[in-house]
């Protein structure tokens, strides 16, 4: 159904672009074309950028002078082919897409904003006061346009010429969004900490969405130059980084979503510039209160009216009745019982608080472990380190064989250990489906240029992905969710989708940090036989938990924690009649009635 | 040597301009996590309204000219008024119109908003005043004051110590009143200031009420030194902004050093190579905000997994 609409949506475009131009002569009117499909190309990419990622940039004018520049000089002025300089032009701007994602990777919100803006305004004056160099405000004449055989370009043929570049951008940016990588930078922009945890890195992730936006927006600047034959420094303003954003937000953040805002945003600016005053007015107004109408843009707004008169139009695929069961692939399994996490003198301490205190720890294959111990104890943090997202003032880790101390998170759920988090870290605003597919990312063979060329291999990958992900949802029962919107959902299944997203990674080791918290007695009884279920599948379980009877009835091993430190470990009955234990849960006689009270509480969460 | 002393001194009353924009953009970013977008717009709407004030009270036509003679201190102080009454306002409906309705949303729905806002008033005022710069004579003359060989324009001087002033002002207020102590409860959380009885929307009105009339008391001060226009406002917003991201954002303290240290920087290069002002500028913030993202007296917010 909806690759259909996109084709025959598709095929409209394309008729639009060829038939359109033929239909005037108007040199204004083909140049408003020729506009439009520039402002498409760096809004397509910005929206890779801006509307997936998450990452806000306010200097794109600066790619955008990249990629003009390069055309300019490598034409005018050492005479390469208008082509090449218009590829090179991309490639230019690709690299300086990779050098301000550099800064822009430790910075958030705010800063990062400041970060492009200060990227844009380099840009701008290094071209308008380096006149030896780029020519200033007199600019650069004589830029090489493309020919097409020994013909030159005519208006027409550029809107051609654009139109052509929009339709092949598209088609390359949908493949890319509606496949692993789009999952991934929308993962990267709702939760990082949760995309680490999958193996997603979140550096690579945002510098490819850099370089994305980078492409896209040189290309414009190089069309831009090439059309006119001339580039100056006035072309570069921080408006213009402004102009383009303002496109991407808009439009909305679905593919359709910068050219809808690229369409009605050029016409607006080329109409209404016979009345300045009105142009700008109405384009403030239109900002404004285009809002109170469409909050997620223009994109998401038609969606939602689309979906209102033909239901059809939001139906998702059926969800196949009979799902073969899942299990792990047979060469990722390892012998049981030998040791496959042992950590030796964990340390952490911020400040005066030392949450995890000399800490040894062994793991063992096929077992489930527990960690249990009073609020406060130094749980979380232990498994914070373990996991990667916390690094370790000193002590070492050995997981299956590697020393993962000071390795990135996303390197150690690669080696095969996968996580749940105590404040559910979900991708809200993706389908169930969506999320444990994220879960799959480093298993789909086809890498980015698979997915950018729409080739077999990348179809191949989304289907299997989306077979297995079915069979993971149906192992936890959670199938009839699958196309369902994760943030819409109630806590405890939130949590069951958290698990399948772990389970996707193709766990040698599951951390659960409190699976049970939140749960109903209902949804706990049926918590341990999941988790029976997955021990079964040859996978080690190490959980955080206050549920006693659940920790008890389900574990072959428990560690206890206290003030960070392990005061004993060893089977469930031998924990229950430990003194330590007892007195660190419920106190001793010669404590103070406060640490009673507060062992107390900890205890009271069973 | 006396050039240096000389840069120091513009530096310092430039950086009070930043300063007091800077500070504007840590109120309202404190109290709602959202900054207005279209501040520059505002500095400039404020200043050309004011000097307009002052043309009015002085007889004339609002497309006149000053002359020294004109400016009067206490129609110096009326325009003032009318500027910050004006700019209050418009701070107001600027909260209602475009940052309420998207606050907390996600996303940058409200820069967009408040950008758009921005160019409204903009244009409104482009249909009134045009684009031409008026020249505003300072009230103190514009005989240049020599301070150990340095000269220096005594309304660089003025501004200094009315930047300086406002701000010290600003410090105490936030730091040993009432209204001061419910303005940094709600920063710090709108919950459990709601839940102490503190009337949190009279609160974040407040900042963005405080905020537009910084950046009209910064037009106002940098108006004689650059002359007054319609896009006088955009640059020093952006610079503003900058000293605010990398004083830190959350922390007023910061976001005056940063406004100092910007504007100090700015004439220090200025004098070396006058075109390298700019890109040095925004250089060095990619660097200090690469190193300490959080900006120099930022507190950084470590995410709780």
């Amino acid at each position: 159904m909806k690759t259909h609409t996109h084709w025959i949506g598709l095929a409209v475009v394309i008729a639009a672009i060829v038939v359109g131009p033929q239909l005037t002569s108007n040199s204004f009117y083909l140049k408003v074309l020729f506009m439009i499909g520039v402002n498409y190309l760096a809004a397509a990419g910005l929206n890779v950028l801006v509307g997936h990622t998450g990452q806000k940039s306010l200097g794109h004018a600066g790619l955008f002078a990249v990629g003009a520049y390069t055309v300019a000089l490598l034409t005018a002025r050492h005479g390469w082919n208008p082509w090449l300089a218009f590829v090179a032009s991309g490639v230019v701007a690709a690299l300086f897409g990779a050098l301000i994602a550099l800064p822009a990777l430790r910075v958030k919100g705010p800063a990062l904003a400041m970060v492009t803006i200060g990227f844009g305004i380099v840009a701008e004056k290094v071209v308008a006061e380096w006149q030896d160099v780029f020519g200033g405000q007199a600019g650069i004449y004589g830029v090489v346009p493309p020919t097409w055989g020994s013909q030159s370009l005519d208006d027409r043929d550029w809107v051609w010429l654009v139109g052509g570049l929009c339709v092949i951008t598209h088609l390359m940016l949908r493949s890319v969004l509606h496949g692993k990588y789009g999952r991934a930078f929308m993962a990267v922009n709702t939760a990082e900490v949760a995309a680490e945890s999958v193996g997603v890195s979140v550096y690579r992730t945002k510098v490819m969405a850099f370089v994305i936006s980078a492409v896209t927006c040189g290309l414009a600047g190089a069309l831009i130059a090439q059309q006119n034959q001339f580039i100056s420094s006035d072309f570069i303003t921080f408006n213009m980084s402004i102009f383009f954003l303002l496109i991407v937000l808009f439009g909305g953040s679905s593919v359709y979503g910068p050219l809808l805002g690229a369409v009605v945003l050029t016409l607006l600016d080329n109409f209404l510039a016979r009345w300045p005053h009105v142009q700008h007015f109405t384009y403030g107004a239109l900002l404004l209160f285009a809002l109170y109408a469409m909050p997620d843009g223009l994109s998401a707004w038609l969606r939602s009216v689309a979906i209102r008169l033909f239901p059809a139009l939001g139906q998702h695929p059926a969800i196949p009745s009979a799902l073969s069961r899942w299990h792990l692939p047979a060469s990722e399994a390892l012998e049981a019982n030998r040791p496959l996490l042992s950590a030796q003198g964990l340390f952490k301490a911020y400040g005066g608080v030392v949450p995890t205190n000399d800490v040894d720890l062994t793991l063992r294959t096929g077992h489930v472990h527990s960690l249990i111990g009073p609020n406060g104890a130094g749980k979380t943090t232990l498994l914070n380190i373990l996991s990667g997202v916390v690094a370790p003032d000193r002590g070492s880790i050995q997981f299956n064989g590697v020393n993962v101390v000071d390795m990135p998170a996303n390197g150690i759920a690669r080696l095969g250990l996968a996580r749940t988090f105590q404040n559910l870290r979900l991708f809200a605003d993706m389908t169930v489906l969506d999320n444990v597919k994220v879960g799959l990312h480093r298993h789909i063979e086809a890498g980015f240029w698979s997915y950018l060329f729409g080739t077999r291999l990348s179809v191949r990958g989304e289907v299997q992905a989306t077979d297995e992900a079915l069979q993971i949802l149906g192992f936890l029962g959670l199938a009839d969710k699958a196309y369902e919107r994760a943030g819409s959902l109630p806590y405890g299944v939130q949590r069951r989708v958290e698990i399948a997203r772990a389970l996707a990674t193709h766990p040698r080791l599951l951390l659960l940090d409190e699976p049970a918290a939140g749960l109903n007695p209902n949804e706990t009884r049926e918590l341990v036989d999941v988790i029976a279920s997955i021990r079964d599948l040859g996978i080690t379980v190490l959980l955080i938990e206050h549920h006693m009877d659940l920790v008890m009835r389900i574990s072959d091993h428990v560690i206890v924690l206290d003030y960070g430190q392990k005061i004993a470990e060893g089977k469930p009955a031998d924990i229950q009649n430990n003194p330590r234990v007892i007195a660190a849960y419920l106190g001793t006689d010669d404590e103070s009635d406060d640490a009673a009270l507060s062992g107390a509480t900890g205890a009271s969460h069973d | 040597m006396v050039a240096i002393f000389q840069a120091l001194l513009s530096g310092f009353a430039l950086g009070g301009i930043y300063a007091l924009v800077a500070v504007g953009f840590n109120i309202t970013h404190n109290t709602t996590k959202t900054f207005n977008f279209g501040q520059g717009e505002f500095l400039s709407v404020g200043t050309v309204v004011a000097v307009s004030a002052m043309l009015l009270l002085a007889g004339k036509d609002i497309h006149g000219a000053l002359t020294p003679e004109d400016v009067t201190v206490w129609r110096m102080l009326a325009a003032l008024a009318i500027c910050m009454v004006l700019l209050g306002a418009l701070g107001v409906l600027l909260y209602y119109t475009a940052v309420r309705p998207f606050v907390g949303a996600g996303g940058l729905a409200w820069v967009m908003s408040t950008l758009g806002f921005g160019i409204i008033i903009q244009n409104a005022a482009l249909a009134v005043w045009g684009p031409a710069a008026m020249v505003v004579p300072s009230i103190l003359g514009s005989d240049v004051i020599r301070i150990g060989g340095a000269g220096v324009l005594p309304q660089e001087i003025l501004v200094l110590v009315f930047s300086i002033c406002v701000m010290l002002a600003l410090d105490y207020v936030m730091r040993k009143t009432k209204i001061g102590k419910a303005v940094r409860a709600v920063a710090h959380s709108k919950a459990a200031a709601t839940l102490m009885g503190i009337n949190v929307g009279a609160v974040v009105v407040l900042a963005f009420v405080l905020s537009s009339g910084l950046a009209g008391v910064a037009g106002l001060l940098i108006a004689p030194i650059t002359t007054a226009s319609v896009f006088m406002g955009l640059l020093i917003a952006l610079k503003a902004f900058s000293a605010a991201i990398v004083g830190g954002l959350s922390n007023a303290r910061g976001c005056m050093l940063g406004g100092f240290m910007l504007g100090i920087m700015e004439a220090m290069v200025g004098l070396w190579q006058a075109e390298l002002r700019d890109i040095s500028i925004f250089l060095l913030i990619i660097v200090v905000l690469v190193v300490k993202p959080e900006g120099l007296l930022g507190t950084r917010v470590a995410e709780k997994v």
